[in-house]
């Protein structure tokens, strides 16, 4: 967008909904002629002026802080972070890209804001509520796409991480993880921007925590073991009471420590290797063997 | 230029197999798109393109034989190829792209050992390699620039442990480091100058230095004119599921034993 089509969109904008004079006045003071400027000025209210210095003033700043939220983002190496997940794609198919979205994002939010201080400073009197409302909801509005937008960037590159983690699993099943996780992302999203404009959205929180509670509750289940295994594998791998090369007795099992882990121990027999979970080897004891 | 194709013809003309080393991903979808006759086999250090049949390459042979060879050796212990086949070879010479093609037919005399060296040893593959990259090192570079030997008796390691005993305090020690670490590698070289054997366990993890080796030696073979260390080493990787891998402080080779044999003899040099 060039900065001359942003002053011609905004100016016309303006004085649209305006009153006569200003509607008229305004693309005037456009045109004006440098040799009678002192007239010109005379002949135009202060408001008119004070309005065309914030349409100005307005639209520099939009464009500035527009490339400047662009280069921020490029600069902080966001493109490369978000490289491949589908909103970028999306947005490559229109020939722009996230980091651009987001820039132009910044750009309409403070053109917005621009005509909105046009519209007080000009002093319009129709729908003042309408207005004011507006100005409310403007900044919510602007925050909740924004979310949504970083909600399905980061749902998608979570995504893509937890796939590459678990290419080596050679399950078809395995599917599922970062899916599972990419939605809950997205979901989450939404939810953050439903709330930032306003909408009711108990029954969904109340879903998302009797969902998180499922996830806590089953995994701590799930890994109940390895965790119990881990806790006693730090206390063996720190105080190493036995360590590779002593003869052992794990209850029934009998023979040389051949490694150590955090979750198994390793242990040897004349051909037989018994993987001992560590959290046996705490409820059981240990015998180390001296000869 | 029928000239040019015919010699190229000629080499991959009535092969069983094509071995792409190292391939990349586009060059591997080439060959495994095209649906050939011939079975296309990946020799890589890493399944980067998830081939089907796939032969694992520890080490990045410099030597263009020995790299064939290996990969050869692979296949035919993995029952991809046969005696009496004839593969053709796509290979990386000089840096860049694959260069070269090379036409090899596969014998018997081509079990060096190597392959099994590293995929039947009692140890992780890629300790086994991690070992001899630091053997190798140590080879090429010495101990402070003076020529060095060292002895590092890999896998078993509860089993060598027992069939051992310390010269002098340990110094790995209620210590949890494991080989491959660059750091670890740098306290190797610097521990190479510790007389005894390093004992590596299954995983990797330095179970100690220092180390005194008292296996029965009878019955050990090994070539006249190696010294106490390779004695040493053979005699453990005998009397235990070790692998021993051995520098020589006097000719700079690297050894490796398994099971009281002599399996592997390379050059530092060369790699």
């Amino acid at each position: 967008m060039t900065g001359h089509e942003a002053v011609g969109t905004v100016a016309s904008a303006a004085a649209l909904p305006g009153s006569d004079d200003v509607s008229l006045l305004l693309p005037a003071t456009l045109q004006v002629d440098l040799g009678r400027l002192p007239d010109v000025f005379g002949a135009v209210p202060r408001g008119v002026w004070a309005a065309l210095f914030i349409v100005v003033g307005g639209v520099l700043a939009a464009l500035l802080l527009g490339s400047l939220t662009t280069r921020l983002l490029v600069r902080l190496g966001v493109p490369e972070a978000i490289e491949g997940t589908a909103f970028e794609r999306a947005a490559r198919e229109f020939e722009t890209s996230t980091v651009e979205v987001l820039g132009t994002l910044v750009r309409f939010f403070i053109l917005g804001v621009t005509f909105l201080a046009v519209l007080s400073v000009a002093n319009i009197t129709v729908a003042a509520s309408f207005w004011r409302r507006t100005v409310e909801f403007l900044p919510q509005l602007f925050f909740a796409i924004v979310i949504l937008i970083v909600g399905v960037v980061v749902g998608d590159k979570i995504h893509l991480v937890v796939g590459e983690r678990l290419t080596g699993v050679k399950l078809p099943q395995i599917g599922i993880f970062p899916r599972l996780a990419k939605f809950t992302v997205f979901y989450v999203a939404i939810l953050v921007a439903l709330s930032q404009l306003g909408v009711a959205t108990l029954a969904l929180v109340v879903l998302l925590a009797v969902y998180l509670f499922a996830l806590v509750l089953l995994t701590a289940i799930a890994l109940s073991d390895l965790l119990k295994s881990g806790a006693a594998g730090s206390y063996l791998l720190l105080n190493q009471p036995y360590s590779i090369g002593d003869e052992v007795a794990i209850g029934e099992r009998r023979g040389i420590v051949q490694e150590v882990n955090l979750f198994v121990t390793h242990v040897e027999n004349n051909g037989e290797e018994f993987i001992v979970p560590n959290s046996l080897v705490f409820a059981e004891g240990v015998v180390r063997i001296r000869n | 230029m029928s000239a040019l194709s015919d010699l190229l013809g000629d080499v991959v003309s009535d092969v069983e197999s094509v071995f792409l080393f190292s391939p990349s991903s586009s060059h591997y979808e080439r060959f495994a798109d095209a649906d050939l006759d011939e079975q296309v086999v990946v020799v890589a250090p890493e399944n980067d393109v998830d081939a089907e049949t796939y032969v694992e390459l520890p080490l990045e042979f410099d030597n263009i034989r020995d790299r064939i060879k290996f990969g050869v050796e692979g296949a035919l212990e993995r029952g991809f190829v046969e005696e009496g086949d004839v593969v053709t070879c796509s290979v990386r010479i000089f840096d860049g792209d694959p260069d070269g093609v090379v036409r090899v037919r596969v014998e018997e005399a081509m079990r060096s050992g190597i392959y099994d060296l590293f995929a039947n040893s009692r140890a992780d593959p890629s300790v086994i390699r991690d070992v001899f990259e630091v053997a190798i090192e140590l080879g090429k570079k010495g101990q402070k620039g003076k020529p060095v030997g060292a002895l590092f008796v890999v896998g078993d390691a509860g089993k060598v442990m027992n069939k051992s005993r310390p010269l002098s305090y340990n110094p790995f020690e209620k210590s949890h480091v494991h080989v491959g670490d660059p750091i670890v590698n740098v306290m190797l070289k610097e521990f190479s100058r510790l007389d005894g054997a390093f004992v590596i366990s299954d995983s990797g993890k330095l179970v100690s230095a220092y180390r005194y080796l008292e296996p029965a030696a009878e019955g050990v073979d090994i070539p006249k004119g190696l010294g106490a260390r390779h004695m040493a080493g053979a005699a453990i990787t005998r009397d235990t599921n070790a692998t021993a891998i051995v520098l020589s402080e006097s000719d700079g080779l690297v050894r490796a034993f398994k099971s009281g044999q002599i399996i592997l003899e390379i050059d530092p040099e060369e790699y």
